[in-house]
């Protein structure tokens, strides 16, 4: 503070304007030039302004990226929820259609009829024992389901004229094959086999 | 203003400020330090939301893993009518919006309107219950905003009433029958709860879920029932069961080298997806809860006892009189009337003379033959402890009168559950050694373990020898009897004992009602399966003859699906008579 220049007031009282002489000398404080040095810079205060700015701008940028990342993350958690609702879904129906009585009736649906005893083909003779024919005891060519289950009800069975159609749509390939391959093997009528007696 | 009154003024204001900064101090501290918790806690629940979150109770799987029960996701629709009400339906948007909703569901409009016009002022009400997954995408897709859905945990039986005397059922209150029941510790799941941030107008917010407790899922059980043999055995003994106007039908498929059930069948029996379909007779397993008296199939149970205890072998000789008579003037007889016969124990199997049994069986210590009855598996629970199963009745010796002394021999006077039954042949076919019944193979939890295993160690009841040498009887039985075109099976040897038993009518004797049975294993010479077949029926019209083709066609079944080796060699022939 002792250093400071300072302007001693006058020990007079000032003259009336108009008797200001117009040449008198301009005073003024001058600073020293480590006062000017240890003076704040302008640039400072704008690169904090702007610092400040640009964090606050960041931390805008990062939380709208965040909720963005957010709301995406929400968004793919109930796509999930609802694509695992859609496999069990699917796995129930499936798990339907794999039951015992569907199969069963699509099965006698498709003109297959359930055995009654294990048949034997003797490879000596090429009978078959017992005698085929005898099969389905209980006569109703396996369609009278008598083990309920509710929720087949609705569910269509297999269509036989679905199932044939489709190897028609391949046959082209297979009747092609057929011409240009190999000659077809000579059927064997009766299976080589040891005199076992 | 002079000077102090100025200096007064000032320090009177220096002192209100302090005292308002005081107070704001306080009241910070108050909110900051002291009831922190509190306030966010309270401020916490005013924007959090609780969620139940669900476990899945485990599947109920065959011994190939096929579903037979299964945990599925239903929706409930539900509205709420002080939303919907909130001004005039003058333009119809709410009848416009329950009539798209009925036409999904397959209701009728007018019953959804009464459900949200019931109380107009309430904000919860159901409009339909467990939809699958279909209709609840199509009615969420109407965007309705006051229709609300909520989950709803439910069961699946997709093989219906295959097994569902075994597998039992749920209902609102839990589980309510068979496995499902008596396995429910492994199966149940533990519910979780969760929290989540919802915004003020109630969207919830983004990345606010917290999970307060985890839910569990349940354990898978697996039975040793293999699901399609099952079901051709329920087939088989439905059809039998209507063939006979019978009142009941069981069959039990036994393996006999671990005493695993491989099917048990009853009928009537219950689809669990559609409990209220059957008589509340049906909603268990009779095959476990309903002991009678099984009549001659017991006699192979006697004969094997009567050669461990070394009083007799196949060919030992009796004479058996056409009317055996008691003290009391009283008679044992035969199915068939007959004059003197001269039978061996084989030949007693073969006619299934009740007489010649009885002879047979006399020398022998009351006390020793009943002990091999508690030794066959009789008189308790089977190691399976199914839901409502019976112990059956062999009463201590004290009780047993003149009658009941031989009675028992040829399964009157003692009853047994047709489980039991099949474990007294998977015993004979084991070389004598019972293994313990058993219907569910363990519980894998969700981490890989499994528990609840079951026993594994068998009990010796009669000598290996004695149990072959009672299966070579019961061959003849397939080979010679009178039954031997429908019991033979081609290409296997098959042991089998014919039962036809009288019913006690509940008042000292017995009536018109019966149950016939077929009993026996496969192959004879290395028994793979034991296979049981009854058949309660109103009136004795039928002998165990009308069951005898039920009891090929499953065997039959059997040794195809397990792929059984045909048998090589021929079986030996015993003399009948003597």
């Amino acid at each position: 503070m002792s250093n400071l220049a300072y302007a001693r007031p006058s020990a007079y009282p000032a003259p009336s304007a108009p008797l200001r002489p117009v040449a008198q000398p301009h005073i003024e404080i001058v600073t020293t030039r480590a006062q000017r040095s240890a003076r704040p810079k302008v640039v400072y205060a704008i690169a904090t302004v702007i610092s400040l700015f640009a964090i606050f701008g960041a931390q805008l940028l990062l939380s709208i990226v965040v909720s963005d990342g957010a709301y995406q993350i929400a968004a793919l958690q109930s796509q999930q929820k609802e694509l695992v609702r859609t496999q069990q879904d699917l796995t129930e129906r499936l798990d339907l259609r794999n039951s015992t009585q569907y199969l069963a009736a699509s099965a006698a649906k498709l003109g297959m009829v359930p055995g009654s005893s294990p048949q034997f083909l003797d490879l000596s003779t090429g009978a078959v024992s017992p005698a085929p024919g005898t099969i389905d005891s209980s006569g109703c060519g396996g369609t009278c389901n008598l083990v309920a289950n509710s929720l087949l009800g609705g569910v269509p069975l297999i269509d036989p004229k679905a199932a044939t159609a489709t190897p028609n749509t391949v046959a082209p390939a297979g009747t092609g094959s057929a011409a240009s391959g190999p000659a077809a093997p000579t059927v064997v009528t009766a299976l080589p086999a040891p005199v076992t007696h | 203003m002079t000077p102090r009154t100025a200096r007064l003024r000032m320090s009177l204001a220096v002192l209100v400020i302090f005292a308002l900064v005081a107070v704001f101090i306080v009241r910070l501290v108050d909110i900051q330090l002291v009831n922190a918790a509190e306030i966010n806690a309270d401020s916490y629940n005013k924007r959090a939301q609780s969620l139940t979150t669900y476990g899945v109770r485990g599947s109920i799987v065959d011994t190939n893993g096929a579903i037979l029960a299964a945990s599925v996701e239903r929706y409930d629709i539900t509205a709420s009518p002080r939303s919907a009400l909130a001004r005039p339906d003058t333009n119809g948007s709410v009848s416009d919006a329950l009539a798209k909703i009925a036409v999904i569901t397959k209701q009728d409009p007018a019953q959804l309107m009464a459900a949200l016009t019931a109380n107009p002022t309430s904000d919860f009400t159901y409009l339909t219950k467990g939809v699958i997954l279909d209709v609840f995408q199509k009615v969420r897709a109407l965007n309705i905003p006051w229709v609300y859905f909520e989950l709803r945990p439910a069961r699946t039986y997709p093989n219906g009433a295959t097994a569902g005397n075994l597998v039992g059922f749920t209902g609102t209150d839990g589980a309510q029958a068979g496995v499902e029941l008596t396995a429910d510790k492994c199966l149940a799941s533990t519910n979780g709860s969760a929290t989540y941030e919802k915004g003020e107008d109630g969207t919830r917010l983004p990345g606010s879920l917290v999970t307060t407790q985890l839910p569990k899922d349940g354990g898978t059980v697996k039975l040793t029932i293999d699901r399609d043999l099952q079901w051709y055995v329920q087939q088989r003994i439905a059809q039998t069961y209507q063939s006979l106007g019978a009142t009941w039908a069981t069959a039990v498929v036994i393996r006999v080298k671990d005493g695993h059930l491989m099917a048990v069948a009853d009928y009537p029996s219950v689809d669990p997806n559609n409990v209220n379909g059957v008589p509340n007779t049906a909603l268990g397993s009779l095959a476990f809860s309903q002991p009678y008296e099984p009549g001659s199939t017991m006699k192979a149970l006697t004969a094997a006892s009567l050669i461990d205890a070394g009083a007799l072998t196949p060919v030992s000789q009796v004479t058996a009189p056409s009317l055996l008579y008691l003290s009391d003037g009283s008679y044992i007889k035969d199915a068939f009337s007959h004059g003197d016969i001269r039978y061996t124990l084989a030949g007693a199997l073969v006619d299934s003379s009740n007489i010649a049994v009885s002879l047979f069986s006399k020398p022998v210590s009351a006390d020793l033959r009943r002990s091999y009855m508690i030794k066959f598996g009789l008189n308790s629970k089977t190691e399976v402890n199914f839901n409502g199963e019976a112990e059956g009745d062999v009463h201590p010796v004290s009780q047993w009168d003149e009658r009941t002394n031989v009675a028992v021999q040829f399964g009157q006077g003692m009853t047994a559950t047709s489980v039991q039954m099949a474990s007294i042949y998977q015993t004979l076919g084991n070389g004598g050694v019972r293994m313990p019944v058993t219907l569910v193979e363990g519980c894998t939890h969700p981490d890989g373990s499994v528990t609840d295993l079951p026993p594994t160690t068998g009990t010796r009841a009669v000598s290996a020898s004695a149990a072959s040498q009672t299966l070579q009887m019961l061959e003849q039985i397939v080979t010679q009897g009178y039954l031997s075109d429908k019991l033979t099976i081609p290409g296997y040897r098959v042991a089998a004992k014919t039962g036809t038993a009288q019913v006690a009518d509940g008042k000292g004797g017995y009536g018109d009602a019966a149950v016939i049975s077929v009993a026996g294993v496969a192959p004879a010479e290395n028994p793979q399966y034991a296979v049981v077949v009854t058949a309660g029926i109103p009136s004795s019209m039928y002998s165990s003859g009308a069951i005898a083709s039920t009891f090929h066609d499953v065997m039959a079944q059997v040794l195809t699906t397990y792929r059984v080796p045909p048998s090589t060699t021929p079986a030996v022939s015993i003399p009948l008579r003597w």
